[in-house]
């Protein structure tokens, strides 16, 4: 398993009062195939304001089954989950909404500026 | 597209040509659609070896098209020996059957064929062809051909069987009939639009809804919908026309939505079948009245779908609404942003404007405790990424120049924000109806926050800001020798000074100081915006001006219902009624159907309302029109527990009776009648 997947659930709990606002609650189980036909599993029980995370299966409201390799890279924030369910590259089955919810954990593309500062910076004015 | 023929169930169509055949195009997107892909590109029939010519067409179906064709040009008509019937129903899948009718006095034998292809183009490829990067292939397979497309894990197939026996090959059937003397032959066709999940499963099986519904059901469903809503009674016959075929409409525009397993309402046919948030926010306050029960699912799944994180490819922003959201090829292999999109700068507020209606008419606050995180991102999205220049105000450019849009407003086309003389301005800009929105979701915001959220101070500060924002908004954009609005302000803060129909909007947010919107009026009703038809979206005299330009000239009847909704809201009934009025004159001339927009150009110049070549129709926000006209002409306006009816009919359109109004006083009847001397005289 990659560092920056075990570190990015590591991180969960501390941001989640920040990003779980809403009023949702439920469980992800979100299952990650490494080389060798293995599958690694997470589990991620979610309420407002708080997350508890475990390397249990199920039970659970919805699943994530993509390859590691493409969770690594949403970790990074190189992916995004919608568009790789759209090209099949990773299926969700149950809860949508636990996903929409979790999707908010990933991070900026990497490289990212403000946008603000940008636009200021080109009309010349104070950022 | 006027003699094009088109079916629809939710966000699967199909259009054909006249004759019920498609044949491979590129400019216009022919052939049977579900979830941005096309899964039919050829679909031809031919009787011993020629093409058939319409009789007559049954299209009084949105779900379904019954085509009579004779073999030959017109001029045999009189001879022909057999005829042909094509019916057909869209449900999830597409059903023909197709019957061979043999008028002879002797037993006939026919060969029918049937060309059969699909190209699998993403809607975005139908716009720009380009070479297709996965691999198309065809087999078959007993009595069924298989189309079978694949890209990596991307897969889709259009699977099409026969009821009675032929000669198949990759690339159509072939039946060899023998039809007895006045007799006839049948067989049904069937073709499965099949959209493959990881684990080989088609992922719309699991929908409640999204699987093949057969024609009853589609029919049972909506007849449900149109028998919830009002009853309407009135003299006016094109209003009890338009009004049957927006109900008509709006049930055949729900889909479900892969992602969340709702009913939502697409967009507009054909381009437009998905989730848009601003054309089903505007849906949704044009129906709320009547269909309330409609919103709930498009606030969720845009609350659902807000923007978590700064993406500029996708134009995201934390708090933003989406603009877009596809669920094709281009999307998922990120050729297109659609994934969702979210680039417009209206969205977001429209969002609180919408909640805050929503909760007015219905009383359901338990959905305004469920999205108060979701509200408040986006409150906080127009004072923060909104306010790109921290200059107070929403504006808007694209971090995508490659497939984002310059133009993030209602008018998204290159062309529509422009300067009196035709220059466009630099980026960023800031619309002026953004403004106008932004006023109202604070001013509904605070409404939201000190009534559900328990939180006074948000709301106070939220009505200071909403003050400001109005004073700053009077001084900056109010263009005092032309006594309007500037339609923007450039980059540098220069006024885009071009008179369009977005000052009616700023009516309808309520923006406008009531010293000025006497002069407001008097230009919308005016000789250069007023077209006869409606309010054009931009005015005669100024150098962009386009009879059929699509943002810069057309009339567009839902830019149209909302300036007639401002109008009311200043007080101003008789000049809204004026354009309820010739909104449904025009609606005369599209069968009850408005479409997206047609032609500017003076009602005593055509006499009709002319048509804009590639409008959509239907059209969600066209649909929607009628039913908030009706609300402007009786002046329904919730008022605490109670709805306030305050009818201005306009002269000559007698009377207007709507029965069971839903709301949270359970249900009202409203009546209006005009009273003027034309009135007196009717019977």
């Amino acid at each position: 398993m990659s560092e920056a997947i075990e570190r990015f659930f590591e991180s969960l709990p501390a941001r989640a009062p920040e990003i779980l606002r809403g009023l949702v609650s439920g469980t992800l189980q979100i299952d990650l195939s490494v080389t060798g036909g293995v599958t690694e599993h997470w589990l991620v029980m979610m309420r407002p304001g708080a997350v508890m995370v475990s390397r249990q299966r199920g039970p659970a409201d919805a699943i994530w089954y993509s390859s590691a390799d493409l969770f690594e890279r949403m970790v990074r924030g190189q992916a995004q989950g919608i568009a790789a369910v759209l090209r099949n590259e990773s299926t969700f089955s149950g809860n949508v909404v636990l996903f929409l919810v979790f999707r908010r954990f990933f991070p900026d593309p990497p490289g990212t500026r403000d946008p603000r500062e940008v636009a200021r910076q080109q009309a010349g004015r104070p950022a | 597209m006027n003699d094009l023929v088109s079916i629809l169930d939710g966000n699967t169509f199909l259009v054909t040509d006249q004759r019920g055949d498609v044949e491979p195009s590129f400019d216009f997107p022919t052939g049977l659609f579900s979830f941005d892909t096309r899964f039919l590109s050829t679909w031809l029939l031919t009787l011993d070896g020629e093409r058939l010519h319409p009789l007559s067409i049954d299209d009084a179906r949105s779900y379904r098209t019954r085509f009579f064709l004779a073999p030959g040009e017109p001029t045999h008509y009189l001879d022909a020996k057999v005829s042909v019937i094509r019916s057909r129903a869209i449900g999830g899948s597409f059903n023909e059957e197709l019957t061979v009718l043999n008028h002879s006095g002797e037993q006939v034998e026919f060969r029918l064929r049937l060309d059969i292809g699909a190209d699998f183009a993403d809607l975005f490829e139908v716009k720009s062809p380009r070479q297709k990067k996965g691999r198309a292939t065809a087999m078959v397979n007993g009595d069924e051909l298989r189309l079978i497309y694949r890209r990596e894990a991307f897969h889709r197939e259009t699977v099409i069987t026969t009821s009675e026996p032929a000669d198949i090959d990759v690339a159509g059937m072939t039946f060899h009939v023998r039809v007895d003397r006045h007799g006839e032959w049948t067989t049904r066709l069937h073709v499965a639009t099949v959209v493959y999940g990881a684990r080989g499963e088609d992922i719309r099986a699991s929908l409640r809804y999204g699987g093949s519904r057969d024609m009853a059901a589609i029919e049972a469903e909506q007849s449900e919908l149109i028998e919830r809503a009002p009853k309407l009674g009135c003299d006016c016959e094109p209003l009890a026309t338009a009004y049957r075929q927006s109900l008509d409409d709006l049930a055949a525009l729900r889909y479900e939505s892969i992602a969340l397993g709702v009913r939502l309402l697409a967009a507009g046919l054909p381009w437009f079948m998905t989730l848009f948030g601003r054309d089903s926010m505007f849906t949704s306050l044009q129906v709320l009245p009547f269909l309330p029960e409609l919103v709930p699912p498009t606030l969720q799944i845009l609350a659902g779908l807000q923007g978590h994180r700064v993406d500029d490819f996708r134009d995201e922003e934390p708090g933003k609404i989406l603009h877009e959201l596809r669920y094709g090829e281009s999307a998922g292999f990120e050729e297109q942003p659609h994934s969702p999109y979210y680039g417009s700068a209206d969205a977001t507020p429209l969002f609180v404007i919408l909640l805050d209606e929503y909760e007015r008419w219905t009383g359901d606050s338990q959905l305004v405790l469920l999205l108060e995180s979701a509200a408040r991102a986006a409150l906080g999205w127009i004072d923060t990424y909104g306010d790109l220049l921290g200059t107070g105000y929403i504006w808007f450019q694209t971090r995508n120049p490659q497939t984002g849009l310059q133009n993030q407003c209602w008018k998204d086309s290159p062309d529509s924000i422009s300067f009196s003389d035709g220059r466009l301005p630099g980026f960023p800009r800031a619309t002026c109806e953004l403004q106008g929105y932004a006023y109202d979701a604070k001013m509904r915001g605070a409404r939201l926050a000190r009534k559900f959220w328990n939180d006074p101070e948000y709301a106070d500060r939220l009505e200071r800001e909403a003050a400001q924002l109005k004073e700053r908004f009077n001084r900056d954009f109010w263009i005092p020798e032309k006594e309007y609005f500037a339609l923007a302000l450039d980059g540098d803060g220069r006024q885009v000074d071009a008179l369009s129909s977005n000052i009616g909007h700023l009516l309808w947010s309520g923006i406008v100081d009531e010293t000025r919107a006497g002069r407001i009026v008097d230009h919308l009703l005016g000789p250069r915006l007023f077209s006869g038809w409606g309010v054009r979206t931009l005015a005669d005299d100024q150098g962009r001006y386009n009879p059929i330009g699509y943002h810069v000239g057309t009339v567009w009847p839902f830019d149209n219902s909302i300036i007639a909704w401002g109008l009311h809201r200043y007080g101003y009934r008789e000049e809204a009624g004026r354009i309820c009025d010739a909104m449904l004159a025009a609606s005369r001339y599209f069968n009850g159907r408005l479409p997206e927009a047609f032609a500017g150009y003076e009602r005593s110049l055509t006499d009709f309302p002319v048509r804009y070549p590639t409008a959509s129709s239907p059209q969600a926000w066209s649909t929607g029109t009628p039913l908030l006209l009706l609300r402007v002409m009786l002046g329904l306006e919730p008022q605490g527990e109670h709805l306030v009816i305050d009818p201005a009919v306009p002269e000559g359109m007698g009377r207007i009776e709507l029965l069971d109004i839903p709301g949270r006083w359970g249900t009202v009847d409203a009546l209006g009648r005009s009273r003027t001397p034309l009135d007196g005289r009717r019977p």
